[in-house]
C-alpha cells in the first residue's frame, strides 16, 4: 500500500479532528462538573494492537497515561471481542491511574475485522469509598479508595450487563450522575464510529490503516532524532517523597538512572522506596507517562502525541514501590509521583543538555482543603485550592511565577476572590507573589503565591496534602532552590506554625484566624552572581526580590535612586565568591542511611566544617558543582570525618558531574523550613 | 447624500459608499497607512471623490484599540487596587499558555509590577463596606503618578459591581489631580464578577485609551476640514455600531471592530438571499476568522482575548486560525507537513508577491495551479511573480519527493483542512451539523477555497456575497447601534422573587440610556433584550438564558434555563438553580442601504466570459472560461471548472460545481 504524502497528512489530521470532536462530547454530556468544567477527562484513538494512534492534547497527567489502560484491558479480553462489545475498567493495578479515573473501551470492526478503539477515560467524580469524592488523604489501603472495576464488557454483543451495572451504581454516590458519565463516554465513542467508518469509506480501509503506521513512524522517527543528539551514557539523580510517620518525618527516596543509547532512552527506578499505606504510592501508568512528560517539555513540545513517540522510551518501575505500587497500597493521590519523575528527570537530564532544561518547577499538586460546617448560615462548605507554584530558570528567562506546571496543561490554578468571597466564610485578605521565593540564579526561578484566607464562619478545618514543604525545588548550573512550600495560622500576627510541614489533616481553625498558604518557588538557573545586575535592580524595583537578597545572593548593591552600583556590585561579587564554602571530595562506599521505609542521603561532616557552614545535624543542605543539578542531603555531624573533606558516593559524583578529589560547594538551603522537622527512626 | 463605510485592516484600508439617491455602491482598497490610520482614510475617500458636504453618515471599522494592545504600545498605566490584591493583573489565572513546554516564557503583565498600587479599602461581596476608602491615601499615590508621568490610570476594586462607590470616589480623586490622564473604574467597563477578567478588559480600555482618543479626535478634525459634518460611528465587538464619544471612553469595546462588521453583513446578506443558516469565512493573509450564524442569528462570547489578556465584554463569538494567503508552508522534523500558523505577512509576503519572500505560501500555490492569475494586480498593486512561486513550492516539493503541482494541491488541500477544522469548532463540537448550513465566503482568499472547504466538510452550497473584498465596510453600513450591559447579582431561584428580576433589569435599563446619552447617541426607536446568566449551584461557568423584560414568574425562568442547559448538555440535574448576571441589550435599528439587484438587461453568459485561463485541477490542467462577475447576468446557472473574478477577490468553481449569480447579486455555488 503506498500513501501520498499529502493524503497522509490529510488523514493524521481526520483522526485528531476525531479524538476533538470525542473530546467535545464528552464536555457537551458529562454530568460531573469536574469532567465537563475542570476538562478532567482524556480521549484516545487505538489501533487493534493497542497502539495509541491519536489522543487529545490538554492535560498532560490525564492524557499521556490512557495507553497502559488500554493494553491491559486488551491483554486480558482482546482475543475474545466482537462487534457490540464494550469495555470498562478502573484499576489502577491494570494500567490506571487512581479508581476516579474510570475508562470507556470501545472496539470498532469493519467488515467484521476490529480496526480501532476510542477510549475515554473520564474522573468521575464519586467511585464509592471511605470519604465523599472517594480520594482521602487517609487512605491506608485500595479498599478505602472506592470500587476496584478490572477490565469488563460492560456490553456484550449490544447488550449492557445490567448485573454488572448494578453493583457498580449500588457502591458509588450520586449514582445517576454516574451513570450521565458513562453515557457521556459511550457517546463520545460512538462519534468517533462514526467518523472512523466515513473516514474508510471515504479514503478506504487500507489506506487509513497505512496512514495510522506512518504517522506513529514519523513520530517515533521525530523521538529518536531528539535522544540521538544526546550523547551516550547513564545519567543519574535521586529525589524525594515526603511523609510523616507517627508524627516523624520520613523521606521516600526516589532514585533515578536514565540511560541514553544511541536513539533510545532507559528511565530506571529501580531503589525506589517500597510503596507506604498513604496515598503517596503511584501506579507504572503514572511514572512511565511522567517521563514521557519530561521528555516531550524538555525536547519537543510539539511533537505529536501517538504510540511512535512513546516507542524509544523504556521505564523500569520496580513492582511493589512508590512508582509501581501493588495491591492493596493506595493509589489515590498521583500528583506527587508524577512532580517527582519529572523533577528526578530534569536533575538528570541536567547532566546531558544542561542548555535545555530549567530548574524545578512547582514541586508539587498543592491540594489545601478549608471547609466545615457554617452554624450561621446552616450549610456545609469547603473551599479546594490548589495555586501553582513558580517554574524554573532556564537559559533564556526567568521562571515564570505562580503558572500551571508541565503535567497539567492548561488548568486554571488561581481561584477568584470574588467568587470565593460570594460562596464561602472566607475573606481573602492577600494574594500576593511571595517575595524572594524564586529559586536565585542567572535567570531567577518563578515566584510561588502567598495567599491569607480569613475565617468568617464561627469555625473551620484546614487540611494540606502536598510535597516540597521540607525539600524545595532545586536549581540547576549553579542556580539556587526556590522556597518551600509553606502554610501558617496568622493570628493578628501571631503565628502557628504546623510540626508536619505539607501533610495537615482537619486542623481546627477559629473565626477571624487567618490560614496563610504560600506554593513552591522554581529553581534557579546559573550562578547569581552572573546576574546582569540591572535585572536584579529590576526584579527589585518590581519587588520580586527583596534588597538583602539582591545584597547577599546576587551581590548587587543599589544606588539610592534604585539603579545598580557597578563598581560596589562587582567588589559584592568578589566578596561573595570568595565566602563560598568549597570542600574537598574524598570517595565512599555508600552515603545512604536508612530510615523508617526508606533511605536517604546523607552528608557527613567533621563538626568544624558543619560550625564554618552554619549548619546542623539533620539539617537539609545542597552540594553543587555547578555544572548540572544541586544534590541535596541530611547533615550528620561526624568526628569521624577529616576537616576539610567530604566523603561522597560514585553517584554522587556522577550526579554533580566531578570526580572524586574535585571540590563542590556546599550550601545551606536558605529557605529553611519551621519548626525543624524529626526523622522518623529507622525500622529494626 | 450618502453614507460612507470606512473599514482598516493591516494591509489594505476599505471604503464602501451608499449613494442614497442613486441606491449605488462604490468600493475601493487603498494601502493602510499604519503609523497614522486617518492618512489612508483621507487619501481613500479624495479618491473616491466624495462630495463631503452631503455626507450623513460615517461608520468606521479600526484595528487602533486592538493593534495598540497586540504592540504593546498603549499608554503609561498604572492600576490602583484593593490592598492585598495588587497581584490580580500580574499573575492572572495561573495557568500554562505554552503546552509541555519546560521553556515557556513568563507572560509580560500589561504593566510593570511597580504601577500597581494598593489602595485601603474593602467592600464585601453583599456590596457592604468593610474598610472605608483611605482618600488621604489616594491623594499621596496621586502625587506618585503624577511624578512618573502616568497617562492612563485603571481603579479596579474587589466587588466593585457589587458596590462601586469606592472606585467612583477613588476616580474622582485621580480625575481632579490628573485632569489630563485617561480614568476607567472597573465598575463602569463591566458590571460583572471575577476580579481578574474585570481587572483586565479594565486596564486594558485604560492602556489603549489615549491612543484611540487621539486618533478619533485628529480623524474628525481632519473630516471637518475637508468639510464633512457626518457623525462619526465606530464598530464595536457585538456587532453595533456606537456614536465615537462612547467608544473614546470605552475603546475595550472596538476590540474586534472589522470582524465584527464582517459578521453584521454575512447575517444582512444571508437574510435577503434566504440563507439564514450559514458559516462565514473570513480569509485575509494571515488568518481567517470563521463565525456560525443560525436563523440570522450570530452567537456571542465573553470568552475574548486580545493577545494573552482577557475581555469579558460581550463579543460575537468568531473562532480565528492562522491560516491565511500568506500562510507558510514548510515540513517539520519527521516529515510533517503543515500550513500556518507561520505566515509571510504583508512583507515580505508570499515569493510570488516579489517582496523578498521565498518561503512557499498558500498564496504561491493558488499562483502555481493558475487560480490567482497574474494580469489583475492584487488591491491595485502588488503583481505576481509566477517563476517565483514556482522555485519556492518546487523546492518543498523536491524534499518531500513529490512534484510541484503535486505539493502545490497539497498544500491547498492542507489548508483545506484546517479551515474545516476550525468550522467544525463551531458547528461539529457544539453539536451543529454543518451540513445544513451555506459557507460564506469573504476577505481576499476566502472565495479561492471555500467550494473546497465545503467539500472538505459535506457541505453542498457556497454563498459567495456582493463586494466579498470589501465586505466588513459593507457591513459597517449595515450595522445597528448596541450596548450591552452587565450585572452580577448572585442568588437562587429559590430565594428570588420574580419582581426582583424585573427591577434589576428596569434599572439596568435605566443606567445604560443615561451612558448612552451622555454619549450623544439618539434615542429613537430602541429595543431592549433581556438575558440572564444561570447555572446550577456548584458550577464554575454559567449558560446565557434569554428572558421577557417583564417575565411573570420564576417558573418559566427556571425551565427555559432547563431547556438551554439541556440542549448544551443533554440532561439536566435537580440541583438548585442559580442566577448569576443580569443582562441588558440596548437596539437602536438604523437605516440600511437597499442594495440593487443585479442587472439582468442586455446580459449574458457568453458576453461575460473574458478569457481563458490554465488552472489545474487533480493533476490535470483544465482550460477554464474567466467570467467577470459584474457582467453575469443573474438567475443563470453555469458549470466548473470556472474561475470568476471581479474587483479584490476571485472565486474558483472547481469541476463538479456549478454556479449562478442569484437575485440579490450573491454568487452561490452548488456542489451538483
Amino acid at each position: 500500500m503506498v500513501i501520498d504524502p499529502i493524503t497522509l497528512e490529510v488523514l493524521s489530521q481526520a483522526l485528531i479532528s476525531t479524538v476533538r470532536e470525542m473530546r467535545a462530547t464528552v464536555c457537551r454530556t458529562a454530568s460531573s462538573v469536574a469532567i465537563y468544567d475542570a476538562k478532567d477527562f482524556s480521549c484516545g484513538l487505538f489501533a487493534p494492537d493497542s497502539q495509541v494512534v491519536a489522543q487529545s492534547e490538554d492535560i498532560g497527567s490525564h492524557v499521556v497515561p490512557l495507553p497502559w489502560s488500554v493494553r491491559s484491558a486488551m491483554e486480558k479480553l482482546g482475543s475474545g471481542l466482537a462487534p457490540g462489545d464494550v469495555i470498562l475498567v478502573n484499576d489502577p493495578y491494570s494500567g490506571g491511574t487512581h479508581l476516579n479515573d474510570v475508562t470507556v473501551i470501545y472496539p470498532i470492526f469493519k467488515d467484521g475485522k476490529l480496526i480501532f478503539f476510542p477510549a475515554v477515560r473520564a474522573h468521575w467524580a464519586d467511585v464509592g469509598g471511605m470519604v465523599p469524592g472517594s480520594m482521602s488523604g487517609k487512605a491506608t489501603d485500595i479498599y478505602q479508595e472506592g470500587i476496584r472495576i478490572p477490565p469488563i464488557k460492560i456490553i456484550e454483543g449490544g447488550k449492557t450487563n445490567e448485573a454488572a451495572l448494578e453493583l457498580m451504581m449500588s457502591n458509588m454516590r450520586v449514582p445517576e450522575e454516574r451513570l450521565g458519565d458513562l453515557n457521556a463516554s459511550f457517546a463520545s465513542c460512538r462519534v468517533a464510529e462514526k467518523r472512523i467508518l466515513e473516514i474508510c469509506d471515504r479514503y478506504g480501509i487500507d489506506q487509513l490503516m497505512e496512514a495510522v503506521r506512518l504517522d506513529m513512524d514519523r513520530a517515533e522517527a521525530r523521538m529518536r532524532a531528539s535522544i540521538d543528539r544526546l550523547p551516550n551514557g547513564t545519567y543519574y539523580y535521586e529525589d524525594y517523597l515526603e511523609t510523616f510517620m507517627g508524627g516523624k518525618f520520613e523521606p521516600l527516596l526516589l532514585p533515578l538512572a536514565l540511560t541514553i543509547r544511541d536513539d533510545r532512552m532507559i528511565a530506571d527506578f529501580t531503589g525506589a522506596s517500597t510503596q507506604v499505606p498513604f496515598p503517596v504510592n503511584s501506579t507504572a501508568a503514572v511514572s512511565a507517562a511522567s517521563v514521557f512528560i519530561a521528555v516531550k517539555s524538555v525536547f519537543d513540545p510539539a511533537a505529536p502525541l501517538n504510540q511512535g513517540s512513546f516507542r524509544p522510551i523504556e521505564v523500569i518501575t520496580p513492582p511493589g514501590t512508590i512508582v509501581n505500587v501493588q495491591r492493596p497500597a493506595p493509589a489515590g493521590s498521583h500528583g506527587e509521583i508524577r512532580k517527582r519523575v519529572i523533577a528526578t528527570m530534569i536533575g538528570a537530564l541536567s547532566q546531558v543538555a544542561p542548555s535545555q532544561v530549567a530548574g524545578d518547577l512547582c514541586r508539587t499538586s498543592f491540594h489545601n482543603l478549608l471547609g466545615g460546617f457554617d452554624t450561621r448560615a446552616k450549610r456545609e462548605w469547603v473551599h479546594y485550592e490548589w495555586s501553582a507554584g513558580g517554574n524554573g530558570a532556564f537559559a533564556e528567562d526567568d521562571g515564570p511565577s505562580v503558572m500551571a506546571p508541565i503535567d497539567w496543561g492548561d488548568l486554571v490554578t488561581v481561584q477568584s476572590t470574588e467568587v470565593m468571597e460570594l460562596r464561602m466564610p472566607l475573606l481573602v485578605e492577600s494574594s500576593r507573589l511571595a517575595i524572594d521565593s524564586g529559586g536565585a540564579g542567572r535567570t531567577r526561578g518563578g515566584l510561588a503565591m502567598q495567599r491569607g484566607l480569613r475565617v468568617l464562619a464561627p469555625e473551620a478545618r484546614y487540611s494540606l496534602l502536598a510535597d516540597g514543604a521540607v525539600v524545595p525545588a532545586f536549581g540547576v548550573l549553579g542556580g539556587m532552590s526556590g522556597f518551600p512550600v509553606g502554610a501558617w495560622i496568622d493570628r493578628d500576627g501571631e503565628i502557628e506554625d504546623f510540626d508536619s510541614p505539607g501533610k495537615i489533616s482537619g486542623h481546627h481553625v477559629e473565626e477571624r484566624a487567618m490560614v496563610m498558604i504560600r506554593s513552591a518557588g522554581g529553581g534557579g538557573y546559573g550562578d547569581p552572581l552572573e546576574r546582569d545586575p540591572e535585572r536584579v535592580a529590576a526584579d527589585v524595583e518590581e519587588g520580586y526580590v527583596s534588597e538583602q537578597a539582591a545584597r547577599q545572593l546576587y551581590g548587587v548593591v543599589l544606588r539610592p535612586d534604585g539603579s545598580a552600583d557597578a563598581a560596589a556590585s562587582d567588589r559584592a561579587r568578589q566578596r561573595l565568591r570568595g565566602l563560598r564554602f568549597h570542600i574537598a571530595t574524598v570517595a565512599a562506599a555508600d552515603s545512604f542511611e536508612a530510615g523508617a521505609v526508606s533511605r536517604r542521603r546523607v552528608i557527613r561532616l567533621n563538626p568544624r566544617d558543619a560550625a564554618a557552614i552554619g549548619v546542623i545535624e539533620d539539617e537539609l543542605i545542597e552540594m553543587d558543582a555547578g555544572v548540572a543539578a544541586s544534590l541535596r542531603g541530611w547533615v550528620r555531624i561526624d568526628s569521624n570525618v577529616p576537616k576539610g573533606c567530604l566523603p561522597i558516593d560514585e553517584r554522587a559524583c556522577a550526579i554533580m558531574k566531578i570526580k572524586v578529589g574535585d571540590k563542590v560547594e556546599l550550601r545551606r538551603i536558605l529557605s529553611s523550613v519551621r519548626p525543624r522537622v524529626l526523622f522518623a527512626d529507622a525500622a529494626e | 447624500m450618502s453614507w460612507l463605510g470606512v473599514d482598516v485592516g493591516g494591509t489594505f484600508t476599505d471604503l464602501v459608499l451608499f449613494d442614497r439617491v442613486s441606491g449605488s455602491l462604490r468600493i475601493l482598497k487603498t494601502p493602510s497607512t499604519p503609523r497614522n490610520q486617518s492618512d489612508g482614510i483621507l487619501t481613500g475617500m479624495g479618491l473616491l471623490g466624495i462630495d463631503m458636504s452631503g455626507l450623513e453618515r460615517f461608520v468606521h471599522g479600526t484595528t487602533v484599540a486592538t493593534n495598540t494592545a497586540l504592540e504593546r504600545d498603549g499608554a503609561s498605566l498604572a492600576v490602583l487596587t484593593t490592598t492585598g490584591h495588587k497581584d490580580v493583573l500580574i499573575v492572572g489565572r495561573g495557568n500554562r499558555m505554552a503546552m509541555y513546554n519546560i521553556k515557556a516564557p513568563p507572560i509580560r503583565p500589561l504593566l510593570p509590577r511597580s504601577r500597581c498600587f494598593e489602595i485601603d479599602e474593602r467592600i464585601m461581596a453583599d456590596g457592604t463596606v468593610l474598610r472605608p476608602l483611605d482618600e488621604a491615601q489616594v491623594e499621596r499615590v496621586a502625587d506618585d503618578l503624577i511624578k512618573a508621568g502616568v497617562e492612563a490610570v485603571a481603579i479596579c476594586f474587589l466587588h466593585a459591581y457589587a458596590n462601586p462607590d469606592h472606585e467612583r470616589r477613588c476616580a474622582a480623586i485621580i480625575a481632579r489631580r490628573m485632569p489630563n490622564a485617561v480614568v476607567t473604574t472597573s465598575a463602569e467597563v463591566l458590571s460583572e464578577y471575577r476580579e481578574y477578567e474585570r481587572f483586565s478588559t479594565t486596564a486594558l480600555n485604560a492602556y489603549v485609551a489615549p491612543r484611540m482618543k487621539k486618533y478619533i479626535g485628529d480623524l474628525r478634525t481632519r473630516l471637518l476640514q475637508a468639510g464633512s459634518l457626518a457623525p462619526l460611528s465606530i464598530m464595536t465587538s457585538n456587532g453595533g455600531a456606537l456614536p465615537a464619544p462612547l467608544v473614546e471612553a470605552l475603546p475595550v469595546l472596538s476590540m474586534l471592530s472589522g470582524p465584527a462588521a464582517g459578521v453584521i453583513a454575512a447575517g444582512h446578506i444571508g437574510a435577503m438571499a434566504r440563507y439564514p443558516d450559514l458559516i462565514t469565512c473570513d480569509m485575509g493573509g494571515t488568518s481567517t476568522d470563521v463565525c456560525l450564524v443560525r436563523g440570522g442569528e450570530y452567537g456571542m462570547t465573553t470568552e475574548g482575548r486580545v493577545g494573552a489578556f482577557p475581555i469579558k465584554i460581550r463579543q460575537i463569538d468568531i473562532n480565528t486560525i492562522g491560516v491565511g494567503g500568506g500562510s507558510i508552508a514548510s515540513r517539520s522534523s519527521g516529515g510533517f507537513l503543515t500550513v500556518g500558523p507561520r505566515s509571510a505577512g504583508a512583507f515580505p509576503g508570499p515569493a510570488s508577491f516579489g517582496r523578498g519572500g521565498t518561503e512557499p505560501t498558500l498564496s504561491d500555490a493558488n499562483v502555481v495551479l493558475g487560480r490567482l492569475r497574474l494580469d489583475r494586480p492584487l488591491g491595485g498593486e502588488i503583481r505576481l511573480d509566477k517563476q517565483a512561486a514556482l522555485k519556492s513550492i518546487g523546492e518543498l516539493a523536491e524534499a518531500i519527493g513529490i512534484t510541484t503541482i503535486e505539493m502545490a494541491e497539497g498544500i491547498l488541500r492542507i489548508a483545506a483542512v484546517s479551515l474545516a477544522g476550525a468550522i467544525k469548532e463551531v458547528s461539529v463540537m457544539r453539536g451543529i451539523d454543518p451540513r445544513d448550513f451555506a459557507l460564506l465566503p469573504f476577505g481576499g482568499a476566502g472565495s479561492l477555497h471555500a467550494a473546497e472547504v465545503a467539500d472538505e466538510l459535506g457541505m453542498r452550497t457556497v454563498v459567495v456575497p456582493p463586494l466579498p473584498g470589501n465586505f466588513s465596510a459593507l457591513g459597517l453600513l449595515l450595522a445597528d447601534s448596541r450596548r450591552d450591559f452587565v450585572k452580577t447579582h448572585l442568588s437562587r431561584t429559590s430565594e428570588t422573587g420574580v419582581q426582583d428580576v424585573r427591577q434589576r433589569f428596569k434599572e439596568l435599563i435605566s443606567a445604560g440610556e443615561k451612558e448612552l446619552s451622555e454619549g450623544s447617541a439618539g434615542s429613537q426607536g430602541r429595543q431592549y433584550l433581556a438575558s440572564l446568566d444561570m447555572r446550577y449551584s456548584g458550577q464554575s461557568f454559567e449558560l446565557s438564558v434569554s428572558c421577557p423584560l417583564d417575565v411573570a414568574d420564576m417558573e418559566t425562568i427556571e425551565k427555559k434555563f432547563g431547556e438551554v442547559y439541556a440542549a448544551r448538555y443533554g440532561a439536566t440535574t435537580k440541583a438548585p438553580i442559580e442566577i448569576v448576571s443580569y443582562r441588558i441589550a440596548i437596539w437602536q435599528i438604523s437605516e440600511k442601504p437597499v442594495l440593487s439587484p443585479p442587472e439582468s438587461s442586455g446580459r449574458s453568459i457568453e458576453t461575460a466570459i473574458t478569457g481563458q485561463a490554465a488552472v489545474i485541477f487533480g493533476g490535470i490542467s483544465h482550460d477554464v472560461p474567466i467570467y467577470q462577475r459584474e457582467l453575469l447576468p443573474p438567475a443563470t446557472r453555469f458549470p466548473g471548472p470556472a474561475l470568476v473574478e471581479e474587483d479584490g477577490s476571485s472565486t474558483v468553481v472547481p469541476p463538479g460545481w456549478d454556479a449562478m449569480l442569484d437575485h440579490v447579486g450573491c454568487l452561490v455555488l452548488n456542489r451538483a
